[in-house]
């Protein structure tokens, strides 16, 4: 997957069908993120901001579900995925492309809390199973879509 | 005070002069009371922080996690904050070596406001009130 093509906020790439199959399939996984994880604060109680705490679950709860409008709206337009021989075109937005590195990154980082937040520098290697497998791939191809769009999105700027 | 001068025949005030006499002359004995003087109240502000710093505030951190990418990161600061690129990659690079950076100082709202910011992109960050 790469940018072909920005006109104004319109960003034109290329995709090959594997790239695209792989895309869609990692989205269906969204969201990933249970929205308990986010915590306010780390001494919430201490401050008294459970009320915060409480707003900030139902407004990631608000984003998650137009997130997922978007996601579904994308997945079921046809025009937005053109098909020339062998590959396809996606065109995406500005805020297109910002949603869609939060529902990529949302997806990262819940498959990295459901392989058991591994982290090599403090010796916590990923333990690699059939039932988690697939959030490994899924964490490691969502990393390169984020990168194609921020290398799309700094090519830009 | 304007002085008291005329006299009449007998050498004694007219009701009229009497009238615009100064009290004390009748009274030389009496010390004289000053009106004090009320000058406005200036006073020279003494030199403090800007407001803010004085204002209790909350800091918004955000915190390293192995899973998020750097250059995601940048780019989330520059969106959320409006940063430079290179502000934005300077804060970065603090989470990744530090452990955690200090963001901003905020109100409670305000600080509710980015961490709800930063927390859409999955980012760990939360606030901490400042002590």
């Amino acid at each position: 997957m790469k940018l072909i093509q920005r006109d104004g906020e319109s960003f034109l790439f290329h995709i090959s069908k594997r790239e695209k199959g792989l895309l869609f399939e990692v989205l269906k996984l969204y969201p990933l993120i249970p929205i308990a994880h986010h915590r306010v604060s780390q001494t919430a109680a201490a401050l008294g901001v459970t009320e915060t705490q409480k707003l900030l679950e139902s407004a990631l709860a608000d984003r998650t579900r137009e997130n997922k409008r978007q996601l579904l709206a994308m997945l079921n337009q046809e025009t937005r995925l053109q098909e020339p021989v062998g590959a396809h075109r996606l065109t995406l937005s500005g805020p297109q492309m910002e949603w869609l590195l939060q529902v990529l990154n949302d997806i990262r980082v819940g498959s990295w809390l459901i392989l058991g937040e591994p982290d090599e520098k403090k010796g916590k290697p990923i333990e690699l199973n059939d039932e988690n497998a697939r959030y490994y791939a899924a964490m490691e191809f969502c990393g390169l879509f984020q990168m194609t769009l921020l290398d799309a999105l700094q090519q830009s700027s | 005070m304007q002085k008291f001068q005329r006299v009449n025949d007998l050498g004694l005030l007219t009701l009229a002069e009497i009238e615009i006499r100064p009290v004390l002359e009748y009274f030389p004995g009496m010390a004289e009371t000053v009106e004090p003087v009320v000058l406005p109240d200036i006073e020279k502000e003494e030199q403090t922080g800007a407001q803010s710093e004085l204002e209790p505030g909350y800091l918004v951190i955000c915190w390293d996690d192995p899973v998020n990418l750097m250059d995601y990161v940048t780019h989330v600061f520059q969106v959320v904050f409006g940063w430079p690129k290179p502000k934005a990659e300077f804060h970065m690079l603090q989470v990744h070596n530090q452990g955690k950076s200090v963001l901003t100082r905020e109100s409670m709202e305000r600080a509710e406001h980015y961490v709800h910011q930063l927390q859409s992109y999955s980012l760990h960050a939360t606030m901490e009130r400042d002590a």
